[in-house]
This record gives C-alpha cells, structure tokens and sequence, in this order.
C-alpha cells in the first residue's frame, strides 16, 4: 500500500527524558489513525514531532516519500487542528480560512471562492464574515477544521479537537469528522485520550503509554487481542475486571483469588499451578446460571435505563454489564457465567497476554 | 448589575464613598490646578498680581505673545523632533527588546526586570548620570569614541546647539525603554503559542509570523505604548534641567521647558500659562486615541 506517513523508529529526548521511545508508525495513504493513551503517554508529542513543532533527537519522519524529519513545519505541507482551534482572533471567519491560500500565492478572489465551496460542505457559510469571538465552540471546532481542509494538504493532524465541546455536540461532531475524511480521502492522524472517540473513528488505533507504543492494529482486535493487560484495560468500556487466579490441575481451568474460590473453565491450556492474573470484561459476564458460573456478593447496582452495572463487593471488585434491567437485582450475591473462549489470562510478572479471546 | 441607588437604600454606600474619594482628589488635585491654569493664561499675570485673585484680562494676548515670538518656532519643531524621535526609538528599542525577551533563555526573566532600574529613578539622577556620560572634556562616551577611533576631537554633545537636543532625546530613549518593553512584554506574553503553531502550519515564517499575526493582535498594546509615549514625553522636564537647560540659545529648548521658564524665570506666568494649555490641547487629542484604543482592547 501507498505510505502516507512514515514514521521511522523515531526517539524524542527532552534533556534527560526520553519521551518517545523507538516509535514506529506506517499510515497508509487515506487512513485515520487514531493515537490513543492517557496524559503523558507522549502521543501529543508524537503528533506535534511529524508536524514538526517538535524536533525529533533520532529516527526519520517521512511524508509522501519525502524525508522531513529536519523540515520546519511550513514546508511539510500539513494541516492541523488544535485543541484550542487556534483561530486567528483577528481575522474573520473567511480570514482564517485563507490566509494559507494568501500564503500560497493564491489570488484573493480564487481563495475566497475556495474558502466559499469549504464553508458549504462545513456549514459555514452564514459565518465567513463573523469574526472567531462571535462564535460558539462548535462554530469554532468547524471553522478549524475548515480552515484545515481548505488547504489540501498531504495529511491532517487533530490533537485532541473535541475536548473543549459539551458531550452532546462531540458524539456528533465525531461522526461530523470521519464523514469529512471519507468525503476527501485524506491521511488524518488523531490524538485522543479518550478510547471510545479511538475506537469509533478510526480505522487503526495506535496505543501509547510512557513514550512507547504498547500496540497498534485495528479497533476490535486490539479490543479482542490485546497483547498486554495495559491494553486490555485501556480498550473498552466500563474497563476489563483483573482477578488473581492460579491455573488448576488440568492445566483446564483457573480458581480465581475470590470468595468461594470459584473456578472458571478456559479455552486453551496453560501449565498447572502457574499463577495469573484472569481478565473478564464486564459485558462478556452474562447474569444467569449454567456453566462456567461465578457467584458474587452485590456491593450496588447502577440502572442507566438500556444497561445495568453491578459492582460486586470483593477485593479486587468485579464490574458486571449486563444489558437488561436485572429487575429485582439490588442485594445479596449474583450469579453470572462467562464462555470460556471470552477469559483472557496475563502473566503477573511481565502483564504479558498468555490467552485473549 | 443593580441600579445605581439600590445600593444606597440598601445602606451600603461604601461603592459611592470610593467613587468620591477618587472624584474629589482628582478634583482638588487635578481639575482645579487645570481650570486655574486656563484662566490665568487668559490673565496679565506677573510677580506684583501674583498674591491676588483679581487680575486684569487681557484676552487672547498672551497666546498672541507666545506664538509670535522669534524663539516660538525653533522650540515648537524641537519639541516635534524631540517627541517623535523619541517616541519612534523607545517603541522600536522596546518592542525589539520585548521580542528578545520573548525567547525563552536561562536568566530572561531575570535580565527583563533588571532593565527596570532606568524607569524607577527619578529623572534628574537620569540626567545627572547623563550628564557625566555626555561631558565634553571629561565624558564617558566622547572616551569611549575616541579610544575606539570612531573620532578623533571631542564632542560637545551638551553645548553644540546642532546636538543638545539630540543628547536629551538618546537619554529620555534610555528612560521610556523599559516602559515601553514590559508593557509590549506583556502584550506579546498573550498571545496563545498555539496560534503561532498555526501560522507555521499554514505556512506563515517568521518574518511573515511577525507581520500577519505579532502586528495586528498587538495593536491596542502598541497604540497605548504610542501615546502613553507622547504624553509621558510632553512631561519630560527634569532631562532638560539637568542636562541642558533648554540651552544653548534655546538650542534644545521644547514647550515643556519654556512654559516653567515664562512662568517660574521670567516670571511671565500668563504667557507660561497659555503654552501649557496648547500643550494640553495636544494631550487631549492623544489622549483620546488612548481610550479609543483601550477600548478596541476590551472588545478584543
């Protein structure tokens, strides 16, 4: 496939912090890649490195082909959208959508007509002549993303564009996004702490922790293959329970570190007596008797109308979703099953996956 | 926001004691001084009516005196020279000085308050310190320029009547430098990073950075700076006493200087009056462009 962007066991050192650490990415052209962890992960960085606010202390950034990992930003022909949006306060809606058509060398009837077709396909064009502090936090995220498309560039680069917008406006402008990327075909990285805004945007997730990337693929694998248990805790919502557990005789089976010491059988096999740690995600425990059961004392129940929450009171506590009512569930133990391909198991040592479903 | 009496019958009047406490300094201190000045400078006033209210009106006569006298011309362009020049260096000086300062370096903070100590002491130690620097025979700077060979016969910076001025002018640039920097400082610490990030993405350098974006969102800052600048340079006297005496033959003279020399030497203290009302005629006018663009400073 075409490569966008390459980018080429970067490292980042920040005197002695080592921010980025051997950092490999390939984004084909067309892609949205999302990366995804939480702060400090270094995945602002990342971004800001291959738009080149950053320079990088090792390793090559590529960009069409091109090698610009000692470009300045201007010349690496990519657009950005800032969390802040970072309009130009002083120029008008049109203003801001042209300066870099000026830049360019455009004409200025031939940028505003640009920018007009632009401001038709973001819903801007009542507002071409409003200047940044007369408009919402929606009108604004739309003028910097307008802004961004307007110049064609060779990719897009969001450094977490959402955050500033009320739950509401950011489901939809989440879809609002991934439509405009589909409708122009272009490379577009984005930063996110949040897994969800990840998972449902993007067609490659990227996820990050400490500087160094714990595992990159497509969203539903990582959710159903994580190579680690940062990543199975990071991927998903409500995040996956972790229990103690010690493999059985037959190498079958685990008995979790719970009251009762239940036992759940797994797929697979694994020596016996080897202690793990058993990773059930919250939805894949379906309330009900049959095999592979697990009873548990209730510590409280959250009703949200389409999903119900039980958190058990246990130590570590297990976290149930389950998608009915549960009518009648309130207290006293609740009984739950679970398949056995759906158990994950991680080495406590290295946290390392030694199962996934 | 409550209607101006609520807070009266609420019995707390401590908001209306603050406005006329403010009121009535500005009016025993600064209204009445203003008003008296305008009319004596329609008066006859010399050191026998000095004592006494009742003084003759003479009409427009001393205006008709101060602006026909030989010395009128050459101290109305000094004081031009002296404020533009002025003003155009400590603005560039300061805002070259602000953007510098800008940069993030070890000390720079530091560095930025040191410049400070010209604008905190008083101006005739300013001008004594000049004057040491700016001596013909035993001066700093006629030293320093004579050992570097830059010229060979010594400069009389302060009583060359072609360059008096021009000396007062390099010291009031050296005062109103830190004014004028910490005040662009300010102005340039807020403005986001971020949307110099996005110039740099669009494709803006620095050169065009500086103009498309530094230029336009320092606008209010810069017309405060321009005319605090003028205002604060129609004041500068203690330069002049202690440097030049407006001299020599009025050589550096400005209006400033003349109106305390009509009124405090010759004692012609209606003619001394009447310049100083056409000087706050120039004040008014600038300092309307000052709230004007205060004010494009709040909508911002």
């Amino acid at each position: 496939m075409n490569m966008q962007i390459e980018i080429d066991q970067i490292d980042k050192y920040y005197g002695a912090y080592h921010a980025l650490k051997s950092v490999d990415v390939r984004i084909p052209q067309g892609q949205f890649v999302a990366l995804v962890g939480p702060s400090g992960c270094g995945k602002s960085t990342l971004l800001r490195t291959i738009a080149g606010l950053e320079t990088i202390s090792s390793g090559a950034i590529r960009i069409a082909g091109a090698d610009v990992s000692s470009a300045p930003p201007r010349q690496r022909d990519l657009a950005m959208v800032f969390q802040s949006y970072a309009l130009y306060p002083h120029k008008t809606v049109a203003g801001n959508m042209t300066y870099a058509l000026r830049l360019k060398g455009m004409n200025r009837a031939q940028a505003r007509a640009r920018a007009e077709e632009i401001a038709a396909i973001t819903g801007l064009e009542k507002l071409m002549d409003r200047y940044p502090r007369e408009l919402s936090g929606g009108q604004r995220q739309r003028v910097a993303m307008g802004r961004a498309i307007v110049r064609e560039p060779q990719a897009f680069l969001f450094d977490e564009p959402l955050s500033n917008l009320d739950a509401a406006l950011r489901v939809h402008m989440r879809a609002e996004i991934r439509k405009l990327h589909d409708r122009i075909g272009a490379t577009s990285v984005y930063v996110t702490h949040d897994q969800i805004e990840a998972m449902t945007m993007a067609d490659h997730v990227v996820v990050m922790r400490a500087g160094v990337i714990e595992q990159q693929g497509a969203p539903l694998d990582l959710y159903d293959r994580p190579v680690n248990r940062f990543v199975a805790g990071f991927i998903g919502s409500p995040a996956m329970n972790f229990v103690p557990a010690r493999v059985g005789d037959d190498g079958g089976h685990v008995i979790l570190d719970l009251p009762g010491s239940p036992r759940l059988t797994f797929d697979g096999h694994r020596p016996a007596g080897e202690a793990v740690i058993v990773g059930l995600r919250p939805e894949h425990l379906i309330p009900g008797t049959g095999d592979n059961a697990l009873s548990l004392p209730i510590a409280n129940v959250e009703r949200t109308g389409s999903a119900t929450f039980v958190r058990t009171a246990t130590d570590p506590d297990v976290m149930i979703a389950a998608n009915d009512r549960l009518a009648g569930v309130t207290t006293g133990t609740i009984t739950v099953t679970i398949r056995p391909e759906l158990i994950y198991l991680f080495s406590p040592e290295t946290d390392g996956a030694l199962r996934t479903g | 926001m409550s209607a101006p009496t609520s807070s009266f019958r609420d019995g707390r009047g401590f908001d209306r004691i603050l406005v006329w406490i403010t009121l009535g300094f500005l009016i025993v201190f600064s209204a009445f001084p203003l008003v008296y000045n305008v009319i004596m400078s329609f008066q006859n006033v010399d050191l026998f009516t000095l004592a006494s209210f009742d003084r003759p009106f003479v009409g427009l006569d001393n205006y008709d005196e101060v602006l026909t006298r030989n010395a009128t011309q050459i101290i109305v362009r000094n004081t031009a020279v002296f404020v533009v020049l002025s003003v155009a260096a400590q603005l560039s000086i300061g805002f070259a000085l602000a953007l510098f300062f800008q940069q993030r370096f070890p000390g720079a903070t530091w560095l930025r308050g040191l410049f400070l100590a010209g604008w905190i002491m008083p101006g005739l130690v300013v001008g004594g310190v000049w004057s040491f620097i700016l001596a013909g025979d035993f001066g700093v700077l006629n030293w320093l320029l004579q050992t570097l060979g830059v010229t060979d016969d010594k400069i009389f910076w302060l009583s060359d009547p072609s360059k008096s001025l021009y000396s007062v002018i390099i010291a009031n640039v050296w005062v109103g430098v830190p004014f004028n920097m910490i005040l662009l400082s300010v102005g340039l610490a807020a403005i986001p990073d971020d949307i110099y990030e996005a110039a740099e993405l669009d494709g803006a350098g620095r050169v065009w950075r500086f103009l498309t974006i530094t230029l336009p969102l320092m606008r209010a800052q810069l017309g405060a700076v321009i005319s605090l600048g003028i205002i604060f340079t129609l004041q500068q006297f203690d330069l002049f006493a202690a440097l030049t005496q407006g001299g020599p033959s009025n050589g550096s003279n400005v209006m400033q200087y003349w109106s305390w020399e009509l009124s405090f030497q010759d004692y012609r203290i209606g003619q001394g009056s009447a310049v100083s009302v056409l000087m706050i005629l120039v004040v008014i006018g600038v300092a309307a462009i000052y709230v004007r663009s205060t004010r494009h400073e709040h909508a911002a």
